[in-house]
């Protein structure tokens, strides 16, 4: 009788058990690392001045739409997002953005000092990661 | 002699001479331990696929054919080879920084799926490395792939 009453409790004890170890592996959510972070709201306000101009959904030039699309870009992956990054920051050191034909015309469209950093502090990325 | 023999051999002359301009052709590397191939984001099928389609210019490891130490053919291949790895060279990519290879990547997906590379120069004399849809598709799923393990890897 004693050892009869035992085995339930020994169930529990090896459900409790079970659920114990399987308890990391379900709060791990891999998804999540792949979505990427918002834009920082002072960057935005850069991009909105300088940037969305030309590089939006339903802009005229067709080159500068498919390089960059400001209004797809948060919806992308973190990996796209960071590709996209990656050459901002290219073209914004080699002084290809805003181009110069552009700024012939809009000479205001030029990115102050400030803009500038803030831009290219942005798209090197990995000062953000740590956040 | 006729004019146009004299135009043959004029020809000629001007042929045997630009062999002596000087033109340097990029190194062959055999061995690369840094190259993508062993880094372990590409392998078995597609390994075959980018090292016949891509690894001529954006390698260490060029095959150069027989008329790349000819003139003038070996200038177009020496600067092709030269741009080439200067914008990608897969054989040092290890030592690219994550936001970098993901650019790469971004680039491979959009230049395979515009066709602008392989270059059209290049495959008139590689027709092996001419791309089907089909092969053009599987490098642009591998390269969006790839672009998430190299971020998971960081």
């Amino acid at each position: 009788m004693k050892k009869l009453s035992l085995l339930p409790i020994a169930a529990l004890v090896g459900v409790l058990f079970f659920q114990a170890i399987q308890k990391p592996e379900v709060e791990t959510h891999p998804e999540i690392d792949m979505e990427a972070p918002k834009i920082p709201a002072k960057v935005k306000a850069v991009i909105d001045q300088k940037c969305y101009g030309c590089h939006n959904a339903e802009a005229k030039g067709e080159k500068a739409k498919k390089k960059l699309d400001w209004d797809q870009f948060e919806a992308e992956k973190k990996a796209k997002q960071l590709a996209a990054m990656s050459k901002i920051n290219e073209a914004l050191v080699e002084g290809e953005m805003p181009p110069k034909k552009f700024l012939e015309n809009k000479p205001e469209g030029k990115l102050t000092e400030e803009e500038m950093a803030i831009l290219l502090d942005w798209s090197a990325g990995k000062k953000k990661s740590g956040e | 002699m006729k004019v146009w023999q004299y135009g043959l051999l004029g020809l000629g002359i001007i042929f045997l001479v630009i062999q002596f301009v000087p033109n340097q052709l990029p190194e062959v590397i055999e061995n690369n331990p840094k190259d993508l191939m062993g880094s372990g984001l590409v392998e078995g099928e597609m390994a075959t696929l980018l090292k016949t389609a891509c690894y001529d210019c954006h390698s260490n490891e060029t095959k150069y054919p027989w008329y790349s130490f000819v003139a003038p053919a070996s200038w177009l291949v020496a600067k092709d080879t030269r741009e080439g790895r200067e914008e990608v060279n897969f054989s040092y990519w290890t030592d690219i920084d994550m936001m970098d290879k993901l650019a790469i990547l971004d680039d491979v997906y959009s230049e395979v799926e515009e066709k602008h590379m392989p270059l059209p120069i290049y495959l008139s004399m590689h027709s092996e490395a001419k791309l089907t849809p089909e092969d053009r598709q599987k490098i642009m799923e591998w390269a969006e792939a790839a672009m998430d393990i190299v971020v998971e890897e960081e």
